[in-house]
């Protein structure tokens, strides 16, 4: 020892440990930024995307003269020039911006969301800083949010209201904005009665229509060898598909109409390169003059866009709009897993902790447990394809639903198929937590209930289950954490990027177990990864990503403290 | 005491109920293991008929009116025969009665009968008299009262009179190839080539007029076959001599080779093209029978033998499978063996007796195989052979594919072309699943074991509470988040900072050795204060450093690579760059498996008893030193067994690979290039895969590989935790 603490600090330092000692801690300090930072990262990036951020106008140097445009500024980069000086695509550098670029190697370069994809694609366009002559605010731009071809950006010209043209010229500003607004207001009633006869009246009947076909169906396979028995069974079906036709045609009248006025009144806006916009009421969903909003106004538009990005549905192939029905699909989908995974999982550990005498049966379900949690996610998504989808599924199709066939009603991807995968492959954690509520239930309390007179099956109903219910629950909520941000078996057995119908109507039988529907987690994988937009539909992506986030880390909470006050609860039993 | 034994007897509701939860609960406890049985037992029995063995069995037999037959063929139901006699009759049949359906003539004795290359339903008879006749069959299926019927007919297959190919009694060979409205006629006489072009051809109307082209060869060959997509001849001579011109441009066709077709000293017996007719059977008299196919190597082309089939005897005659690259060969006693060419297995071989001479064809669905012989004995083999592509070999051995100078491992299930030969080696799967969870694990295990040992060792138990679940919360976040941030965030971030990105791995350590001795000449009872926050202590410091490497990256990408990091490596050490490669997925997947790693190992040295500790702290030794000598060792099996566990995470994960590569199954360690796994191979390919074809089985068997590995990790984990829980209850 003497010798050791003698030699120089430097050697005594290493021995001692102290900078492997730092270096560990500096493992946990790297958790801690990888978790804190990317909850950060997506609460950031998902929040701005409803900000109405201000819309820039700038003049821009380009080979074919200066050209005007407006847009939100989306990044800024420094760029190496000598990557572009090589590229195919220089088509922002030219001779002239050559000569004023000499001898640099880095330039800034911004992003701007330009929109009016319709007119002058893309929607996002790069600048160089040294293009720019100037920028500004101009106060009255408004932003147009379109049911199609994304936003479009210019100012107010004028509105066309059955045929009769406003614009500055025989109108005053506040006059054109009164106009709008009462135009908003009445195509929000017109849509409103639009959307109601779409979802309501309309799909009904298709609905009943199709349930019809299937019912005549129906017949014709039980009545195959009887025609005239079934003839005369399928006339009062014909009479009910021609009532249903008729009425169908009515409302198509009705929505037509609908659609007609809607179509009527159009707005007007001047591009920043004075190029005239028009677009139809029909097509907006929203206007706004960002550069003239408070903060008050912004806030209130910033809640307002979160609200209809979270009940509408999506528009564009999913870059735009809302998630409603992913959000709608995920909860079933849990729901209908939960109810199937509770007794299930709860089932086992009571046989693991109550029933089994301990010994080789046990080690050998332990093991099974062990292994169904590690079983990768992707091989029960093929487990369930495989045979729910197809063996059980055809199997059902066959006995019950042939008069559907060849179209498959339960042979195909669809809720419950998914629902039972997931709850296989939850299993083991409601096992694992309810054994651990049990564990912690003192025998002297079982006793005490057996002692009483209470059979075994009545001191585990009256007794230990309720008292192990915290964990259960605490178990059913990790799962249902674990199930709603689960993709990859997800896309074998149900998932849909665009579900046409939500797997819960108004129609008999009202929950569609058959039908496929939307996720969170596969919105998230759809949108950022398939979708031909990619550029324009991050921001949703983040949105989405932290919606997920957000819930799941919240099912953790709450499992946690369920847990630990459990944990507090039992303390003074057990001593 | 007494009173006890009066108990009134329970009533049988109660005891009714008791029993039957008993039951209820046993059986809920055995369904666990069911459940992991089932899931294997149904993998299995997806993927045991891949292996299945061959058969071929007799299924019908019946006579027809004897005549010399020159062809048969099935159609693609194996409901309908058609057979072509010398004397120029056309004859449909029923395959499971006999009864003929129809008959047509072209009225003139034929000397030949060929299949057209590109359309497997049309016909080309040539008359005696050198006139060509194409004739086509339909086969309709309509349903009449629900009823299924198949309507077959047979007629010309252009409303055109016969094709004058030249004089009679000099045609040798001649083949014909239709595609694409393009009619194709190669004829030979003599030294003589004749091609015939016929433009805008539809079916059942008329045929304008060829361009002819003529052409004067070396030597006289006897045979001629259209090559691969009929952009080349092969011309063969009766010895087995081999030229191959290339047609590509029809007014001027190019020599590609000029050799033999069998090897040398051999004589041919028996050749012919297998689908898409890249390859070439060819049977020679010295019993062998080779698969060879041109490859393109430094000198032009070259005839290579590329698998060689072990049958007994000398092969006399070779049937092709429509559909796919498999053919039976009949040897010279009379027995055929069905093979397959990508794996080069003779599958079965099955004895025919007096149909040993008969004129044959393979049903398109390669289940039916029809045989006539010239007294009018018919005979339907039924054939059994799913998936003859599959063998142990082309799924993990190097396989010599068409149209490649060598064996290779390859996995490219599909195509839109249907002459393609799927290629179904799992080796660059399970490479690329090996590569992923490597790098994976080597940033996740040093990171996860390091932050255990602070956080149950060092860390103050007030921050401990809270970075526990803090971390674990990490495992519960959804990997599709991580994926998609690893893909569209961090993927172009590191491309951009390259130099920056790998210069942290160097600085961070050594940034952190610099803070420690510093921290060290800070008084001692101030720094004491911090024990056990250090954790805590080094964040800002850490941000500091990954923020300045970010800002000098550039100097050092110019100062060490020479302004561009990516072309460096590609230039100098033959790494090319991708975005999305192993680097971002080691991050992404590290991040995934670190909270699993890290919660089981800091488990297992929180469990370390405390009179151990203590003892060894009593005999002098540092903290530091009853860590490395005492805790560790006895922490190290839960420790391997947290390691094993991250290891099954990592070869199952999906989501992260799937978006943070580009699923290319190249088989390299460069760390910037991509991979392909099997758990992103299953998710991108099975929602494709048709029902119960190869690909679908062979996706399963990927889950099913998947399985074992997985299940042999987590296995060995809890046998090894298991032996740790019985050796510290002692303790």
């Amino acid at each position: 020892m003497s010798i050791e603490n003698s030699q120089s600090g430097w050697r005594s330092w290493m021995n001692s440990g102290e900078p492997w000692v730092w270096m560990n801690a500096a493992a946990v300090g790297i958790s801690i930024v990888a978790v804190v930072g990317i909850v950060l990262l997506i609460a950031v990036r998902g929040l701005a995307h409803f900000w109405p951020a201000d819309v820039i106008t700038i003049q821009v140097e380009t080979p074919s003269g200066v050209v005007r445009w407006s847009g939100e500024e989306i990044e800024r980069e420094v760029v190496n020039l000598d990557q572009f000086r090589g590229a195919s695509d220089s088509s922002n550098i030219d001779v002239e911006l050559e000569q004023r670029l000499e001898g640099l190697t880095q330039v800034q370069r911004v992003l701007l969301k330009t929109g009016n994809r319709k007119a002058t694609p893309p929607d996002f366009r790069w600048f160089f800083d040294h293009n720019i002559i100037s920028t500004v605010e101009l106060k009255d731009l408004m932003v147009v949010e379109r049911s199609e071809w994304g936003n479009a950006y210019g100012q107010l010209a004028g509105i066309k209201v059955n045929g009769k043209h406003s614009n500055l010229e025989n109108t005053s500003e506040e006059g054109l904005s009164a106009l709008l607004a009462q135009q908003h207001k009445r195509s929000a009633s017109l849509r409103k009665q639009l959307l109601a006869l779409e979802d309501g009246e309309l799909s009904d009947i298709s609905y009943a229509l199709e349930r019809l076909r299937l019912d005549k169906r129906k017949l014709e396979i039980k009545y195959a060898a009887q025609p005239t028995e079934l003839e005369n069974r399928l006339v009062p079906l014909a009479a009910q598909e021609d009532a249903l036709r008729q009425t169908y045609k009515g409302y198509e009248a009705q929505l037509r109409d609908l659609r007609q006025q809607l179509k009527r009144d159009s707005l007007e806006l001047t591009a920043a390169n004075g190029e005239a916009i028009h677009i139809e009421f029909i097509d907006i969903i929203q206007t706004w003059q960002p550069n003239a909003m408070s903060v008050t106004d912004k806030l209130g538009h910033y809640f307002r866009a979160l609200g209809a990005f979270l009940t509408e549905d999506p528009r564009e192939a999913n870059t735009e709009g809302g998630i409603f029905p992913a959000i709608f699909g995920t909860v079933m989908m849990v729901l209908l897993m939960s109810a199937l995974v509770t007794p299930f999982g709860v089932i086992a550990a009571v046989y693991l902790r109550e029933y089994a005498r301990q010994g080789t049966l046990v080690r050998i379900i332990r093991i099974a447990v062990n292994n169904l949690a590690g079983v990768p996610s992707i091989v029960y998504g093929v487990f369930g394809l495989g045979f729910f989808v197809y063996f059980l599924g055809g199997s059902i199709d066959e006995l019950f639903f042939p008069q559907a066939l060849p179209a498959p009603t339960f042979g195909t991807p669809g809720l419950l198929w998914a629902s039972l995968t997931l709850a296989l492959l939850t299993v083991p954690v409601v096992i694992v937590s309810t054994e651990e509520g049990l564990t912690r239930i003192p025998r002297s309390i079982r006793e005490g209930s057996l002692a009483l007179g209470a059979t075994k099956a009545e001191t585990l109903f009256k007794i230990v289950l309720p008292m192990a219910s915290p964990s259960i629950l605490t178990g059913v909520i990790l799962a249902v954490a674990r199930a709603a941000g689960e993709v990859a078996p997800l896309m074998l057995v149900g998932v849909v990027k665009l579900a046409p119908t939500l797997p819960m109507d108004g129609n008999f039988p009202f929950l569609h177990l058959d039908r496929k529907f939307m996720h969170l987690g596969f919105h998230i994988y759809d949108v950022g990864f398939q979708s031909p937009n990619v550029e324009a539909a991050r921001p949703l992506v983040f949105a989405t990503a932290l919606l997920l986030v957000v819930i799941i880390i919240v099912l953790n909470l709450t499992a946690i403290m369920l847990r630990s006050r459990l944990e507090k609860r039992y303390k003074g039993v057990e001593s | 005491m007494s009173e006890l034994g009066q108990l009134p007897p329970l009533s049988r509701r109660r005891a009714w109920i008791n029993t039957l939860t008993a039951r209820i609960v046993g059986l809920g406890g055995i369904a666990v293991i069911g459940a992991i049985v089932l899931i294997f037992m149904y993998l299995l029995w997806v993927v045991a008929p891949m292996f299945a063995p061959a058969s071929i069995k007799p299924a019908q037999q019946f006579d027809l009116s004897p005549t010399t037959i020159l062809k048969t063929d099935v159609n693609e139901t194996g409901e309908v025969g058609l057979r072509f006699s010398v004397a120029g009759e056309a004859e449909l049949f029923a395959t499971d009665t006999g009864s003929s359906i129809q008959r047509v003539t072209i009225n003139r004795p034929v000397s030949q009968v060929i299949t057209v290359a590109g359309d497997d339903a049309m016909y080309a008879l040539l008359g005696d008299d050198a006139q060509l006749h194409l004739l086509r069959a339909r086969y309709r299926v309509s349903f009449i009262d629900d009823q299924r019927r198949l309507n077959a007919t047979i007629k010309p297959a252009f409303d055109a009179s016969p094709i004058r190919l030249g004089q009679p009694d000099q045609l040798a060979g001649f083949d014909v190839a239709f595609a694409d409205e393009q009619l194709l006629i190669a004829s030979l006489s003599g030294n003589t080539l004749s091609l015939r072009e016929f433009r805008d051809v539809e079916l059942e109307y008329e045929l304008e007029e060829p361009k002819v082209i003529e052409l004067q060869l070396d030597k006289p060959y006897q045979q001629v076959r259209f090559g691969p997509r009929h952009k080349s001849l092969y011309l063969i001579s009766d010895e087995g001599g081999l030229e191959v011109l290339n047609i590509n441009n029809l007014t001027a066709p190019a020599r590609q080779y000029v050799g033999f077709l069998v090897p040398e000293g051999e004589k041919l017996t028996a050749f012919v093209p297998l689908l898409g007719r890249t390859s070439w059977l060819v049977a020679t008299d010295a019993g062998q029978l080779l698969q060879r196919f041109l490859v393109r190597g430094e000198s032009g082309y070259d005839l290579r033998t590329v698998r060689q089939f072990d049958v007994p005897n000398p092969i006399v005659k070779l049937v092709p499978e429509p559909r796919r690259k498999g053919f039976i060969a009949v040897d010279n006693t009379g027995t055929a063996h069905l093979g397959y060419a990508t794996t080069g297995n003779i599958l079965t071989s099955y004895d025919l007796n007096e149909f040993a001479e008969a004129v044959m064809a393979i049903a398109p669905r390669s289940d039916y195989l029809l045989m006539a012989n010239q007294s009018g004995g018919t005979q339907v083999l039924a054939i059994h052979n799913e998936h003859p592509e599959i063998s142990w070999g082309t799924l993990w051995s190097e396989i010599w594919y068409e149209g490649y100078a060598e064996p290779i491992h390859s996995w490219q299930s599909s195509s839109a072309a249907n002459d393609f030969e799927p290629k179904f080696s799992l080796t660059p799967l399970l490479f690329g699943t090996i590569k992923a969870a490597a790098y994976a694990l080597l940033f996740a295990v040093p990171i996860a074991i390091m932050g255990a040992i602070y956080t149950a060792y060092f860390m103050a138990p007030s921050m401990r509470a809270l970075v526990k679940p803090g971390i674990e919360i990490m495992a519960a976040l959804p990997t599709v988040i991580l994926g998609f941030l690893a893909g569209l965030w961090l993927a172009p971030i590191i491309e951009d900072n390259l130099s920056a990105v790998l210069s942290i791995f160097v600085t961070l350590p050594l940034g952190l050795f610099v803070l420690a001795w510093c921290w060290r000449l800070l008084p001692s009872n101030l720094t004491r204060r911090f024990d056990g926050w250090y954790g805590l202590l080094v964040v800002p410091p850490i941000l500091i450093m990954a923020a300045s490497a970010i800002v000098m990256g550039p100097f050092l990408e110019d100062s060490l690579f020479g302004g561009d990091s990516r072309a460096w490596f590609r230039d100098y050490l033959n790494l090319p760059y991708d975005q999305r490669n192993a680097l971002v997925v080691g991050i992404a997947m590290g991040l995934a498996v670190i909270p699993t790693i890290f919660s089981i190992a800091e488990d297992a040295i929180y469990g370390v008893p405390q009179p151990l500790i203590n003892g060894s702290l009593a005999l002098g030794a540092t903290p530091w030193q009853t860590l490395t000598r005492v805790v560790l060792l006895t922490a190290s099996p839960g420790i391997f067994s947290a390691v094993m566990i991250g290891m099954g995470r990592a070869v199952g994960e999906t989501m992260i690979v799937l978006m943070a590569t580009g699923n290319t199954p190249v088989m390299d360690w460069n760390i910037f290039q991509g991979m392909r796994t099997f758990a992103a191979n299953i998710a991108v390919e099975l929602p494709e895969a048709e029902v119960a074809s190869s690909h679908y089985r062979i996706l399963f068997l990927a889950a099913l590989v998947l399985f074992f590995i997985t299940f042999a990790f987590n296995t060995i984990a809890e046998l090894v935790r298991q032996r740790l829980r019985a050796r510290y209850g002692s303790l």
